[in-house]
């Protein structure tokens, strides 16, 4: 679902992503780690195409980018530290707005089941501006999922949602292997995210400097593995 | 049609960018009622300046709020990662500023008849409008362009006027040469087709501009 070979974006001088390559097959899960500033958010904006890396190259669903972008962005759903919704439409308006520019074709019906998971059916008429933060982010978990995407790309969900939130985001990513699926999480909670991804990728100074299976492993272990290479 | 419903909704529920627009141009032809002479003042051959500088600077104000909710909501990252082509974002976004435009101009083109106009106007206004739509054109692509390249400016509130004021003068020209064709005296026809031709060969350039250039001003 993704392959990136030499990946570079630099913010001016600084190079916050150095040449990473990067494998995801379907079904996979990866956590993404990695002291701050070691270039994980950057990494996954230019997998989510939000980026254009300024050297390397990155194919999405077989897709080569840049060519293959518009196909490649209908198949990603991205949840980002910001909700990404307007805080002046009802939960409803918002997902109405996502479904209509990904071309949901159950949209409706789709919003309405979406809406029921993440809890806020009650509210779907209510402006998000009302939302507490973790409502927001539970809408924003609607959101991502609203098209069917094959490729999910989370950075840090965890520190945002609520225990509801995390456990339906937790549920789907568990349920992406058996749908072909594939997720990249970036996380700090290395130990948490360990319990949902099968590989851990650790990022330094935007290399890659650790990229391993986990899966058997206990958290703790996963997290020790992590310190070591992390620094 | 999605992303220009949104734009609708936000403006109904905030009312933000139309009240604002609409009161600035009030107070503006106030101002140059008050500046330029007295009610018994007979402004009529200026009246296409007029109209035209107090449009332009509110286009100004209504341009620099095109992307303020998607800035300040940190909603952009959210249309941007969807599959919309980029031209289809601009058209959005431009239909939504020559909505607010046209708002504007059936508040400010019958006011600049009852502020500056002794002579024969109203039987004008259907020649005024057509022109106006034109420059509407002008004025919503040039200023999605423009607002699209300051969006991503740390100075966005002075480099937008900087970079969409010099873009009007060639809308103010011809949109102020159209009406005093038309207004306050015998009509000057071919003049003011003249005039409506070259603000839809404008028109025409900075389409052919922005579809060239925006997919550049938001993947690069």
């Amino acid at each position: 679902m993704i392959t990136a070979r030499g990946l570079v974006h630099a913010y001016g001088e600084r190079r916050a992503v150095d040449g990473v390559d990067l494998d995801l097959a379907p079904g996979e899960r990866v956590a993404l780690a990695g002291p701050n500033g070691a270039g994980k958010s950057t990494l996954l904006r230019v997998v989510a195409t939000l980026l254009r890396p300024q050297s390397g190259t990155l194919a999405l669903m077989g897709e080569q980018l840049p060519g293959g972008t518009r196909a490649a962005r209908q198949a990603i759903g991205y949840l980002a530290h910001d909700p990404l919704v307007y805080l002046d439409l009802t939960a409803r308006q918002n997902l109405e707005l996502y479904g209509d520019l990904y071309g949901v074709d159950d949209r409706d019906a789709r919003i309405d089941d979406l809406l029921d998971r993440v809890g806020l059916l009650g509210r779907a008429e209510d402006t998000v501006r009302t939302f507490s933060r973790g409502m927001a982010q539970r809408l924003a978990l609607a959101r991502m999922l609203l098209h069917r995407p094959r490729l999910l790309l989370l950075d840090e969900p965890h520190a945002s949602l609520d225990a509801r939130g995390a456990a339906l985001l937790d549920e789907e990513l568990l349920a992406a292997t058996s749908d072909g699926r594939a997720a990249v999480i970036v996380t700090h909670e290395v130990e948490r995210v360990a319990r949902v991804a099968d590989r851990l990728v650790v990022l330094r100074a935007g290399r890659v400097v650790l990229d391993e299976p986990t899966a058997g492993l206990d958290p703790m272990a996963v997290r020790r593995r992590y310190e070591e290479v992390a620094g | 049609m999605a992303l220009v419903r949104k734009d609708l909704r936000l403006e109904l529920r905030t009312r933000e960018t139309i009240v604002a627009m609409v009161l600035f141009a009030i107070v503006m032809l106030a101002i140059l009622q008050f500046g330029f002479g007295t009610r018994d003042d007979d402004l009529t051959r200026f009246v296409g300046g007029l109209m035209w500088v107090t449009l332009a600077f509110t286009a100004v104000l209504g341009v620099g709020r095109s992307y303020v909710a998607e800035r300040e909501q940190r909603v952009l990252d959210g249309l941007l990662v969807a599959p919309v082509p980029r031209t289809v974002m601009l058209t959005a976004k431009a239909i939504a500023i020559f909505l607010y435009m046209t708002v504007v101009e059936i508040v400010v083109i019958p006011l600049v008849g009852i502020f500056f106009v002794k002579g024969p106007y109203w039987d004008a206004i259907g020649w005024i409008a057509i022109a106006a739509v034109l420059a509407n054109i002008c004025i919503a692509l040039s200023g999605t362009l423009f607002s699209g390249l300051a969006l991503f400016t740390r100075a966005r509130d002075l480099i937008l006027p900087v970079l969409f004021l010099p873009a009007l003068v060639p809308v103010v020209i011809a949109g102020a040469g159209a009406t005093h064709a038309v207004a306050g005296g015998p009509h000057d026809m071919s003049e003011w087709r003249g005039y409506c031709l070259f603000l839809l060969a404008y028109a025409i350039l900075f389409a052919l501009v922005s579809v060239a250039t925006y997919d550049a001003v938001f993947d690069d």
